[in-house]
């Protein structure tokens, strides 16, 4: 058993323990912490014995699943599932700590329920098999349906059945396509479906299938609808995770699986992307701006950023499409952090509208600093690890579709804006009512849990070199399949043969 | 003189001499009826059970120790077991006879499975290639991958509902004598219908299974809607069985062939008037239809299914639909593959139809029985995708198919069957409120059968989706697959309604908690059990229905 296996598992043992083990609340949130703190260690020791200059998949590790089907437990990484693994990770152990006190009901369940999210995102993650991969991919659904339906807010249950039905209907379209490239290899093996030669015409519909599976995760314009309502009613920790990891499986999918398997669809339909995302960054920029609600405004900053991320992943340039894999790893953290801190703040005030807050940096002077720290992270300040992500997408952007990028760098410039109003109406101004003048300061737990997260923010944005190191080699090896697919289906059948071989 | 007599009179007798029956087609299915003989006398010798288990134990040792001495080790053991497993429970549980009838009916059942797994290590497979099809009884039976499977999902869920329903009949008070041995010749009936290679045994499986049904849904006497389903699935079936056996009399005509195969071959000759044999194939699917409650000859399904008692309408909805699309591979595969471009697009058409409409009515329901048989229908239409395939891919798949459904099914009626027990009536969504944090057992299992019929991973019904989508894109009806999904996602908004009830909602004080008996929460702890195993690890079944596609022809 390697390492890769070792870091899937811990989290569903854990998980399997606490449904087990009939302990009390105490000793249930041990039980999770020690397990993913465990799986944060195995996927260290899995980030140490990884070659980074080496671009393939690496690590493989191949168990006999269903040899009947010709599916097989199958699991390897590259630079930028590694690093999206280590971010899953990451944030998982600060989630449990951050609702350490804030979830009583039903605690074993919602402790069970992340450590077996970990491990589908996970799973996803390093699955170099179709079917594991979907099998992971749609798992991904229950028990996130269940964090947002039994812990989440008033309007829990309708979103929590919005996200599932989006994500289900999108999925199923996946497995269709996912089926139809198994019925010409017999196999779901990665590698053999990337072998395979493809007409254009079926490359576009099979594209297609699994775009909406993708766009629906990320989400896109205008198949977004869900996210504002999901992350709203969500928990804290279940938006922390919503926002951090889940939205990255469509991003992480697009990458791995729609550009390399359809190179010719993927550089027709690139031009229609970018101007989707580009509609994405402007439209949930515009619709920030006028929330009165902190949380969905973040949660509509979440669409405008995702939309960078895919700008960058159709530009097809190495320093754009690379900067959108670190962008993913951007956006996890420092949106991962402002919701982190909505909910610390909504635990004391009870309350999320804009308008009843302010004043608060006098009376909460942590929290405040914490909260710009992270808002000019995310609205890409230079310095702080949002620019070095939005910055060369932009770049790259610019370079092959001007008014793309002119538009976009437009998105950006409004997330300076609503991030900082928003900063603006809650932490300035005079502290007028008494609850504003009530309100406690971060404890230190909670300041725990954030130190992590802005230490990453600030590294990576003074030292972002590591990370693009890791990043650049795949994305690279990705972009030369795109290249080398939709050359060779230009080229002739010769070229293709030789390519497939 | 003698000599010459002797020698006139050996053809002669030869030819009186009776057929030779080979008893290891239908082994598996010579215990459950006589043990549902047996049961019906020791419920006649009401108080002195032991005159008649004795004897009846005595004949099966007997039969047990000639089967030994004949080498057939493992079925004579098992004949002997059964056999004494009868006396054993008069004497084990004096005075309750619906636990001893109970009792010997699982019996009876363990070792139609036992001898089902024997017919297949032994007659079926004797090597590791997979299955060798074989005809028996002259040809009137066929003893092949769908007979094996089909064998299989009956023996299995009935099995799982024995223990479901027993307390339930007995709180109703309808744990009357005749229910175990009805139930052991429906399942006769069932794993005959499986076997079946010609129009006439076929048609009279049918019948023996049709009929023991509607009994068994009458069986709550006192309860008008138990009746009336009675009274309902009785004469609409009494139409739908005249209208097949119309169909089969076309057929019949048509072909000059009884026989499957037979039909099959001479469908295609030029000779056969194709426009009588269509017409046969019409009304053949329309009969079989109405039995595995395809739209649009379903109407009779959900009043059925929830006027009667429920522990037979989880065993109706799992293993008729596994008998009856038994039966329905055999005619399309087997009769009438030479009328392909005929009945590809009709069935296809059904299965559209069937998909669409169940997952939309059932968006409206408000009680579960009623919910859970528009499900019901919906998955009737997801099998028949892998019929329509009209492949090996598409045959597996559907029996494949047809055993998750009924595991889930079960799984998902056994739940019902608790929260019924508790109400002593219909069980509404509202019954439902809290279940999740009153009883997060059932709540769980009930939530798991469900996810399993939505066809979410992790779950048998995930493969059994998987697997039928795959054959159907594969025979380039992915129209049809894609229908499917949508009508999945429908699906799943009602199973998710059912599951947010439970979790999301808070408990209703008024109402008490649900029964949960030893033999209940056995059958569905080993349903849900055998969900997260079929779905998590599912090659072992896998390579067994993959060997299935071996078919008498």
């Amino acid at each position: 058993m390697g390492i890769i296996t070792i870091t899937l598992a811990i989290p569903v043992l854990g998980a399997l323990l606490l449904g087990l083990y009939e302990g009390d609340d105490r000793s249930s949130k041990i039980i999770a912490l020690i397990a993913s703190l465990a799986t944060f260690v195995a996927s260290i020791v899995l980030l140490v014995q990884f070659q980074v200059s080496d671009a393939n998949l690496q690590l493989a590790e191949r168990l006999t699943w269903i040899p009947a089907i010709g599916a097989e437990f199958s699991l390897a990484v590259d630079g930028v599932s590694l690093v999206l693994i280590l971010l899953t990770t990451f944030l998982t152990p600060l989630i449990l700590v951050a609702s350490w006190h804030s979830i009583t009901d039903r605690l074993r369940g919602y402790l069970a329920a992340f450590l077996l999210l970990e491990t589908a995102v996970i799973g996803v993650f390093a699955a170099t098999d179709l079917l594991l991969f979907y099998f992971f991919f749609e798992f991904s659904l229950v028990p996130m349906y269940l964090i947002i339906g039994i812990w989440g807010g008033a309007g829990r249950k309708y979103a929590a059945v919005k996200f599932f039905l989006y994500t289900l209907l999108g999925g199923l379209l996946m497995l269709i396509a996912i089926l139809y490239l198994y019925g010409q290899t017999g196999t779901f093996a990665y590698s053999d479906m990337l072998a395979l030669s493809l007409s254009v015409t079926e490359q576009r519909w099979l594209f297609l299938a699994f775009l909406v599976a993708f766009a629906v995760k990320v989400p896109l314009f205008p198949v977004h609808t869900w996210l504002p309502d999901a992350h709203t009613e969500a928990p804290t920790g279940g938006s922390v995770f919503l926002a951090g990891v889940l939205l990255k499986m469509g991003t992480f999918g697009l990458l791995r699986y729609a550009l390399p398997f359809f190179p010719d669809a993927t550089t027709e339909f690139a031009p229609w992307l970018l101007g989707i995302s580009v509609i994405g960054i402007l439209y949930g920029a515009i619709v920030a701006l006028m929330q009165g609600d902190i949380k969905r405004l973040i949660a509509y900053s979440s669409v405008s950023h995702m939309g960078f991320v895919v700008l960058g992943t159709f530009a097809l340039t190495t320093t754009a499409t690379s900067a959108s894999v670190v962008q993913m790893v951007n956006h996890g953290l420092s949106t991962g952090a402002l919701f982190l801190l909505i909910g610390f703040l909504y635990e004391r005030r009870h309350t999320r509208q804009i308008a009843a807050f302010g004043g608060l940096a006098k009376q909460v002077p942590v929290m405040a600093g914490l909260w710009l720290t992270v808002s000019l992270s995310s609205l890409a300040l230079p310095g702080l690890n949002g620019f070095v992500g939005e910055f060369p997408i932009l770049l790259g952007t610019f370079q092959i579709n001007r008014t793309a990028g002119v538009l976009a760098t437009f998105g950006a410039v409004l997330a300076a804006l609503y991030l900082l109003w928003a900063y603006q109406r809650m932490f300035h101004g005079p502290l007028d009512t008494a609850d504003n003048a009530n309100t406690s300061d971060l404890k230190a737990r909670e300041i725990g849990v954030l130190v992590p997260l802005v230490v990453l923010i600030v590294a990576i944005g003074l030292y972002p070199k590591p990370l693009y190191d890791l990043v650049e080699p795949s994305v690279d090896r990705v972009l030369t399949e795109v290249a080398d697919g939709a050359d060779a289906a230009d080229g002739g059948l010769a070229t293709a043969e030789e390519d497939g071989s | 003189m003698t000599a010459s007599l002797l020698s006139t009179l050996t053809p002669l007798v030869a030819q009186l001499a009776p057929p030779s029956i080979e008893w290891s087609a239908v082994a598996p299915e010579l215990l459950p009826t006589a043990m549902a003989l047996v049961l019906l006398l020791v419920a006649i010798a009401r108080g002195r059970e032991l005159v008649v288990a004795v004897p009846a134990a005595l004949v099966a040792a007997a039969v047990g120790i000639w089967l030994i001495s004949m080498t057939v080790i493992l079925p004579g053991a098992v004949v002997i077991a059964v056999g004494f497993a009868l006396p054993a429970a008069v004497v084990a549980f004096p005075r309750r006879q619906s636990l001893v009838q109970a009792f010997s009916a699982a019996a009876a059942l363990v070792g139609a499975l036992v001898l089902t797994g024997w017919q297949y290590v032994v007659v079926l497979a004797p090597t590791a290639g997979g299955i060798i099809p074989q005809e028996a009884l002259q040809g009137a039976l066929a003893n092949d991958g769908i007979a094996f499977f089909t064998r299989l999902t009956v023996y299995l869920s009935a099995l799982l509902v024995l223990p479901i329903g027993y307390g339930y009949l007995q709180e109703r008070r309808i744990n009357r004598a005749e229910v175990e041995p009805l139930l052991l010749l429906t399942v006769v009936g069932m794993a005959a219908l499986g076997t079946a290679n010609d129009l006439i045994t076929l048609f009279v499986a049918l019948e023996i299974l049709s009929i023991a049904l509607y009994v068994l849904s009458g069986l709550a006497r006192r309860d008008r809607r138990s009746q009336e389903a009675s009274l309902k699935y009785f004469v609409l079936g009494a139409v739908a069985s005249a209208i097949l056996l119309y169909g089969m009399a076309l057929t019949f005509v048509a072909t000059g062939s009884l026989d499957l195969a037979g039909i099959g071959g001479s469908i295609g000759l030029v000779t056969t008037p194709r426009v009588v044999a269509a017409l046969g194939l019409a009304l053949v699917t329309v009969g079989i239809g109405f039995k595995i409650s395809l739209a649009p000859f379903h109407f009779w399904t959900p009043d059925v299914y929830q006027g009667a008692p429920t522990n037979i309408t989880a065993f109706m909805a799992a293993a008729t639909k596994a008998a009856g699309f038994a039966a329905v591979l055999r005619l399309y595969l087997v009769a009438f593959p030479a009328l392909e471009s005929l009945w590809v697009p009709i069935l296809a058409g059904l299965a559209a139809v069937t998909m669409l409409y169940g997952a939309i009515v059932a968006l409206v329901q408000g009680d579960l029985k009623r919910i859970l048989a528009y499900s019901a229908i919906t998955h009737a239409g997801y099998a028949v995708i892998g019929v329509t395939a009209n492949s090996d891919a598409g045959l597996t798949s559907t029996l494949w198919y047809l055993l998750t459904y009924a595991i889930g099914t079960i799984g998902a009626f056994g739940c019902v069957i608790a929260l019924e027990r508790r109400r002593r009536g219909e069980v509404t969504l509202k019954d439902l409120r809290g279940l999740g944090r009153t009883s997060p057992l059932l709540a769980g299992i009930l939530a798991l059968s469900l996810l399993s019929l939505a066809g979410i991973p992790a779950t048998a019904g995930f493969i059994g989706k998987l697997l039928v989508f795959q054959a159907g894109i594969a025979a380039g009806l992915t129209w049809l697959v894609i229908i499917g999904v949508l009508s999945s996602v429908i699906a799943a908004f009602f199973y998710l309604r059912i599951a947010a009830t439970m979790f999301l909602e808070e408990p209703d004080p008024e109402r008490g908690p649900p029964v949960v008996s030893t033999g209940l929460s056995l059958g569905v702890s080993v349903a849900a059990t055998l969900v997260i195993y079929l779905g998590v690890y599912p090659q072992p079944f896998l390579q067994l229905v993959e060997t299935a596609a071996a078919l008498v022809r």
